[in-house]
């Protein structure tokens, strides 16, 4: 039962990593970024690869680079800055010229283009098969099967998530922020008044790519596996409702949205009692993906919780002259 | 070939000599191709200071093209284009506007999902919390830039009589409004020439002569602003020059009594 509920909680941190970081990008700045998942999938074979002994060891059964065996924090934090230097060459491709209906598609067509490299070249991060074995942040001092250990981690992965929350917070309630919603609402005006907008798409675009990184760092330090399989493109739409449900450019709305669409929703499917041929149940979960993106884009289009209207304090009123003068005769 | 007046001269006593003013803009030889499509030719013209020049034309005639062309929005095909003795033919949009070159647009473009108030702010150059770093640094790093500019919104609501409107999302505002909202958004750049394009199309009357008002007190405060406009009413009470484009080029300029009486003008735009 710990176990369930630690890795409940631990997927639940890094979906709300992940929606926090596609909240910004999408939500607050306007990029449909589809190839989120490839910034995730980087962090976590960055975490792995650095965390791995040689590929020699373990009866060499997996083949891949480096195989440094660095202790903790410094893979995931190299997964983070992974994550983050992943971010400029993608944007500059992508985010320079390209009109927001094509960045879309260029993106979805790069995360094909990456799932498919990683699986034909085995040698690289060991292909289709993935990498396994993956050592557990602090295993050498710590037992990675006890009940505390589970515990201890989510814990941290929780902390990691609330941290990033008020880093991105204070983004979206920034002077930035605003000149980021502005750059959704009209770009073309927003660089009329003076707007470098591919300069602040990148820098979301780097945020972003940075949280997605840590969060697969966080991901394969609990599961202990990483292969293409998990990073398929689709798993950026299960994102995309997420902040859709949730609500886009609300961090809370974001962090309802993980918490409803990719673990709610996936979790409570595997209760259902199985039904017609096999596969069919996984099948119905994207026709009710699709089905949720669609009706809340029709019947609710700004989420559950929708983004927040910012109220300035009013200006002190001025004095009234039989206030100022009140009481002096 | 430009139809050349004299109207210049003979605009009233009170008017500053025109030959002896420095244009703050100069567009020499500006073109505009879409593959094959000449939208705007060869066009040169100088916007002196101070001043509202009108920029007028049939429809299809080039002059929202050339008004992006020199917002940097549309780049040249060729021809260069001086703000204030600087050559900007080669800067971004952007990078325009941070020189004061600042535009609207003929369509509202207001920030839908902003406040009024937001639209403002968003446009205000120097905030030191508007930056990834600045952000990040926290409320304490730029809530004094945030309260002045704040003020300094408040100050331009006041004097366009939008203050009610503060907190209200720009897409709930009528056509009127938002186009006050788009100039005095451009105002919070404290722009040297403002360009402005059909600013009042799709306005209710009552507000035309309203903005009208506003351009005149701007151009009064030492603004230059250089306008697109069918109001040909308003063009005339306002602007002194008017040039006048057609089929891509400047065909005339003057003030617009002087215009009236070019043939050449009145058969290709000044009918009645």
């Amino acid at each position: 039962m710990t176990y369930y509920v630690t890795t409940l909680l631990v997927y639940a941190a890094v979906d709300i990593l992940a929606c926090l970081a596609i909240s910004l990008q999408f939500g607050v700045s306007g990029i449909v970024n589809f190839s989120f998942i490839i910034f995730q999938a980087a962090g976590a074979y960055t975490a792995a690869v650095l965390s791995l002994p040689r590929d020699t060891a373990n009866g060499g059964f997996q083949t891949y680079i480096l195989g440094l065996n660095l202790s903790f924090p410094i893979p995931w934090i190299a997964a983070t800055l992974v994550g983050a230097l992943l971010a400029p060459p993608i944007g500059l491709v992508v985010l320079r010229r390209l009109r927001s209906d094509y960045q879309a598609i260029a993106m979805l067509v790069l995360s094909v283009i990456a799932s498919l490299v990683v699986t034909n070249t085995p040698a690289f991060l060991d292909g289709a098969a993935g990498l396994a074995l993956v050592p557990q942040p602090l295993s050498d001092k710590f037992n990675p099967y006890s009940d505390g250990y589970h515990w201890a981690y989510t814990a941290g992965a929780l902390v990691l998530a609330v941290i990033v929350f008020f880093i991105v917070q204070r983004i979206i309630n920034s002077p930035y922020g605003r000149s980021l919603r502005a750059m959704r609402e009209n770009e073309v005006a927003a660089k009329a008044l003076g707007k470098n907008a591919v300069a602040m798409k990148m820098s979301v675009f780097v945020v972003g790519g940075a949280i997605a990184g840590l969060s697969g760092a966080i991901l394969v330090g609990f599961i202990t596996t990483w292969a293409p399989s998990t990073w398929l493109y689709p798993e950026t739409l299960i994102l995309f409702a997420a902040v859709i449900v949730g609500g886009r450019g609300n961090n809370y709305g974001a962090v309802l949205g993980a918490l409803l669409v990719p673990v709610g929703f996936e979790e409570a499917t595997r209760y259902l009692p199985t039904f017609g041929p096999p596969g069919l149940i996984p099948a119905l979960e994207w026709v009710c993906i699709g089905g949720l993106i669609l009706g809340f884009l029709w019947f609710r289009p700004r989420g559950v919780l929708p983004e927040q209207r910012r109220v300035f304090a009013a200006r002190p009123k001025p004095i009234e002259a039989t206030e100022q003068y009140a009481g002096r005769d | 070939m430009p139809v050349e007046t004299d109207a210049l001269a003979a605009t009233p006593a009170a008017d500053p000599q025109p030959s002896a003013e420095r244009p703050l803009l100069v567009a020499s030889h500006v073109s505009r191709h879409f593959e094959g499509v000449r939208a705007v030719e060869d066009v040169s013209i100088d916007v002196l200071p101070g001043r509202i020049t009108g920029l007028i034309g049939p429809n299809g005639a080039g002059k929202s093209t050339f008004l992006a062309v020199l917002a940097g929005t549309l780049p040249a095909s060729s021809g260069t284009i001086i703000l204030d003795g600087d050559d900007v033919t080669a800067l971004p949009a952007f990078r325009r506007a941070r020189r004061g070159l600042v535009r609207t647009f003929q369509l509202p473009s207001e920030f839908a999902q902003l406040t009024v108030i937001e639209n403002l702010l968003a446009a205000a150059p120097t905030n030191r919390g508007d930056s990834l770093r600045g952000a990040l640094l926290g409320k304490r790093y730029w809530r004094a830039d945030e309260n002045r500019l704040v003020e300094q919104a408040r100050d331009l609501l006041d004097r366009f009589r939008m203050s009610a409107k503060e907190s209200d999302y720009a897409s709930s505002l009528s056509g009127g409004q938002k186009r006050l909202v788009e100039i005095m958004r451009a105002l919070m750049l404290q722009p040297r020439l403002l360009l402005l394009d059909e600013p009042m199309s799709g306005v209710h009357p009552s507000i035309v002569g309203e903005i009208a008002d506003y351009c005149e007190s701007l151009r009064d405060d030492g603004l230059t602003i250089l306008m697109v406009e069918h109001e040909l009413h308003m063009i005339e009470r306002m602007c002194n020059p008017v040039i006048v484009m057609a089929q891509g080029s400047v065909i005339g300029q003057g003030t617009m009594t002087a215009l009236r009486q070019q043939r050449e003008i009145v058969d290709a735009y000044l009918v009645g």
